[in-house]
């Protein structure tokens, strides 16, 4: 027993001092950050307003400093990268005085007992900053894959033609530079470059009216390829991002198809005079599935859609045959020819909720045919349905084999923005030290106020997917940044 | 002295900090910490709270024991991916214990033990990686034990006790997608439970103790939640004008099984060791059930958040020695293993916890019935790599601890 105990005894003191295994296997203080076989110290970013940090509907300065260029440069800055200078906004709201369609950032206020995004005016007339260059983040909201290539596009000259952006204006280092002559121009050992966003979104928001076009794919791979092969050029190194699918975006699912409500009175009328009606002499022209009879909630929006046979002569014809008085059938099939109503597989834009409920500007918008979504259909603008839907989902995946194709040929590291996005539009989110991140607009706490762009927190998820791709492309051991510490929606 | 004012008193000298084994802070003997806090020792009333049949084996007819410990700890955690790393900057625990054993016969015996054998005191700072999960938290719980021990045979002896516990919780966390902080708290929480023993001693060589303990089911049946965010917020997330909240929720202290014995080798020299079994696979999930706010995770009741902890099981070994260098003055080593009850992917930074080799130390010195004793011990924690997949949380931690105590003892005639 005595020699037992002794011996488990002095066992038991031996193994614990062999099996303290106190400290780190790798302690982070002994582990230098390595560039591995890129070079950091002339960075460039390329790109448009998720490049700039734009946010909120606007660029200001809060933004500019978590833009996710200037996230994975300060990183590069712990393995020989070199200053990265942005063309800071000179204010936190942003927006142009005297320049239409530029206000300032949208601000989350309280209105009539909820919360709702607020735009602020602009704050400052067009500045001009170039003598402060040159600039390292050459992201310009708005801009096209081949708007980086042309010429004259930061002239303030060409702004009344459409042909120049304010905010390449204001820090090109001359008035026939391109952006990628800038970029050229300051010899870059590395590029971030993501960019085709816009050749499909502009259309998308725009609810597919025509005003904004998705870039013919021929001009696409022109520009795309154009640039990548003069970032190259020199032999600098980088890294590219794909186009994340645009139609998943809280600016395109925050709207249901079917948010109106009626009261009962309104229910028995409208049904009775106009949908019943109509309804009945579509079905017999076989296109029944067009309109529903509307109940008290969850009614679907009234909508115009160009693809579908012209039924005003139709509508007008059956309804004064049925003795409806001439002038109130004409402008029954003039308002229904097109008409229908909204289905699950259409997108209704965030910015199309202000008008729904709202008097259409049109002749024929007279009571009860005077609001909008309801008894008068949408405009092309309003919705982005189900067709023009699929052209953009259509071109992104072209546009996205373009860039893959582009990345794979000169070896570049490749960021599939689309594959992390669609990982963030999914119920269960990107989770990071327990903060759980979704595409739910404002308390998803990836999307801005304007439903397109990041906030910081978005962006530095983002910035992660570039420094993890450069990382596994060039074996650099750039640390990731931690989404958790950049800033997220604002509450009042 | 009322019941309230000891557990004020209790609740304003006492904070525990928690090293390792889930929430469990073994410090309940100063004597026996110096003997890895071993069980098997019924030379006082300080025997009470580890085996009520104890008490029939202390030598004198009525016996006070109490002490107190001093924890210095540090967690530091690193995150190789973004090079993050934080410390904690935990306050000096010191839970304390307290216990009385008089035998009204030969063969019966009363006691009670007062100890703070759980909590867990973690101060990360605001904006750790884990702010999200804490950024500090208190919890304490108080055992008050009243219990009777008969004689068997004069070798045998059987206890058992009653435990009332009262306890708190103080939790500060990020609420980081709203920008702002939560605060959950309950200063009156409060369990039962039971414990009992069998204590032999079958020659003058030769002290067994077996002895169970019983889970303790820590309700929280008033507690307010305190959101300091926007107060725009409020009404959309169920909260009242002050941002508050009442919640529900229950901590299970596990229990505990415990076999140890003390031998006499010499007249002089005796050498202990126990072994403890630790039912923490009991708080598998933390479950704080909100009166009204909807910031729950449960599909079917939003105000409901349901964290899974999947603790397991754990084991104590332990062994010590005392040698008696003269008659009245002791000197005493020690050396324990205590596991971590939970893996990598469950790693709760509220309750940090790493497998721990422990040195203990102490000396002890009798003067007629008078006793103090003095130990302190270090705690050699194994860093861990973790990757708690529910908050999708990873990195890795070490951890370090001393304690020291000072305990005094009196047996009375």
């Amino acid at each position: 027993m005595k020699k037992i105990l002794i011996s488990a005894f002095a066992l038991a003191l031996f193994g614990s001092t062999i099996s303290c295994d106190t400290e780190f296997e790798t302690d982070i203080n002994d582990v230098a950050v390595t560039s591995g076989e890129a070079d950091f110290s002339r960075y460039v970013s390329l790109g448009n307003s998720l490049t700039s940090g734009y946010r909120d509907n606007a660029l200001y300065s809060d933004g500019q400093n978590e833009s996710y260029p200037s996230m994975i440069a300060a990183q590069m800055q712990l393995a020989g990268g070199g200053a990265f200078t942005q063309p800071m906004m000179p204010n936190n709201v942003g927006g142009f005085v005297g320049l239409p369609g530029f206000p300032g950032k949208l601000t989350l206020q309280v209105v009539n007992g909820s919360l709702t995004p607020v735009a602020s005016d602009p704050a400052a007339a067009l500045d001009n900053i170039s003598s402060g260059g040159p600039y390292q983040n050459l992201g310009v909201p708005g801009a096209k894959s081949f708007h980086l290539l042309a010429p004259g596009y930061g002239n303030a000259a060409n702004l009344s033609a459409g042909t120049a952006n304010p905010y390449f204006v204001r820090f090109a280092s001359s008035p026939d530079t391109s952006v990628i002559a800038d970029a050229m121009a300051q010899n870059p050992t590395f590029f971030s470059l993501w960019i085709g966003n816009n050749d499909v979104l502009g259309y998308a928001t725009s609810g597919g009216d025509g005003s904004n076009p998705i870039t013919d794919e021929t001009l696409f791979a022109q520009a795309y390829n154009g640039l990548v092969a003069t970032l190259t050029s020199n032999g600098a190194k980088g890294v590219v991002a794909n186009l994340p699918n645009v139609t998943s975006i809280p600016f395109f699912t925050t709207v249901p198809y079917n948010p109106v409500p009626l009261d009962d009175a309104s229910v028995t009328a409208l049904n009775q005079q106009v949908f019943g009606p109509i309804n009945q002499i579509l079905t017999a022209y076989g296109q029944g599935d067009r309109l529903q009879l509307l109940g008290t909630s969850n009614n679907p929006l009234l909508l115009k859609d160009e693809t579908l046979a012209d039924m005003s002569a139709q509508i007008t014809n059956a309804l004064a045959a049925a003795g409806v008085p001439a002038q109130q059938a004409g402008l029954m099939g003039a308002v229904f020819g097109q008409a229908r109503h909204a289905t699950s597989e259409d997108l209704i834009p965030l910015t199309t909720r202000a008008d729904i409920g709202a008097a259409p500007t049109s002749p024929y918008a007279v009571a009860p045919f005077n609001k909008y979504g309801v008894t008068f259909p949408l405009e092309d603008k309003h919705v982005l349905t189900v067709t023009e839907k699929n052209e953009v989902l259509a071109a992104t995946v072209k546009f996205n084999s373009i860039i893959k194709a582009a990345a794979d040929s000169k070896g570049l590291a490749f960021v599939d923005a689309n594959a992390k996005m669609t990982e963030l539009f999914s119920s269960s989110g990107i989770q990071w030290d327990g903060v759980k991140y979704t595409a739910t607009f404002v308390t998803g706490g990836a999307f801005s106020l304007d439903g397109v762009h990041l906030t910081g927190r978005g962006y530095a998820i983002v910035a992660n997917e570039f420094i993890k791709a450069i990382n596994k492309t060039y074996k650099s051991t750039l640390p990731l940044v931690n989404p958790n510490q950049y800033s997220g929606v604002m509450f009042p | 002295m009322n019941m309230k004012k000891i557990i004020v008193t209790a609740a304003v000298l006492s904070g525990a900090l928690l090293y390792a084994g889930g929430f469990r802070v073994s410090l309940q003997g100063v004597k026996q910490l110096a003997m890895a806090h071993t069980s098997a020792h019924a030379e006082d009333a300080s025997v009470a709270f580890f085996n009520p049949a104890g008490i029939s084996f202390i030598p004198s007819k009525l016996s006070v024991a109490a002490g107190g410990f001093g924890i210095n700890s540090e967690v530091t955690y690193q995150n190789l991916a973004t090079r993050e790393t934080s410390s904690t900057d935990n306050p000096l625990g010191t839970p304390i214990y307290a216990a009385i054993a008089y035998k009204v016969t030969d063969n019966f015996s009363v006691g009670f033990s007062f100890a703070t054998p759980f909590g867990s005191t973690v101060k990360w700072s605001e904006n750790w990686g884990g702010s999200e999960i804490v950024q500090d938290i208190e919890l304490k719980a108080f055992f008050f034990q009243p219990m009777v021990s008969v004689k068997l045979a004069p070798w045998v002896s059987l206890g058992g006790s009653f435990i009332y516990a009262t306890g708190a919780v103080d939790w500060n966390r990020s609420v980081t997608q709203l920008g702002g902080n939560l605060n959950l708290k309950d200063d009156e929480a409060s369990g039962k439970g039971f414990g009992f023993g069998f204590y032999f001693r079958p020659n003058e060589k030769l002290d067994v103790s077996v002895a169970y303990r019983s889970p303790v089911d820590m309700k929280a049946e008033n507690g307010t939640a305190t959101f300091d965010v926007s107060d725009a917020v409020f009404s959309s997330l169920g909260l009242d004008a002050n941002g508050q909240d009442g919640f529900k929720a229950t901590l299970p202290l596990s229990d505990e099984y415990t076999l140890g014995a003390t031998y006499k080798v010499t007249p002089k020299w005796q050498v202990s060791a126990d072994f403890n079994y630790h039912g923490w696979s009991a708080y598998y999930k933390l479950k704080l059930d909100f009166d009204h706010a909807v910031v729950g995770n449960q599909a079917d009741d939003p105000t409901v958040s349901v964290v899974p902890k999947n603790f397991k099981n754990t084991r104590t070994f332990r062994v010590g020695t005392q040698y008696m260098f003269t008659d009245s003055f002791a000197g005493r080593l020690g050396y324990y293993y205590d596991e971590s009850p939970y893996e990598e992917g469950d790693f709760s930074p509220e309750t940090p916890s790493l497998d721990a080799n422990v040195i203990t130390a102490g000396i002890g010195y009798k003067w007629k019935g008078l006793g103090i004793d003095l130990s302190g011990a270090y705690n050699f924690q194994k860093s861990r790599t973790f990757d708690n997949k529910f908050y999708n949380f990873n990195g890795q931690v070490k951890a370090k601890a001393y304690y020291f105590g000072l305990g005094l003892s009196y047996n009375a005639f």
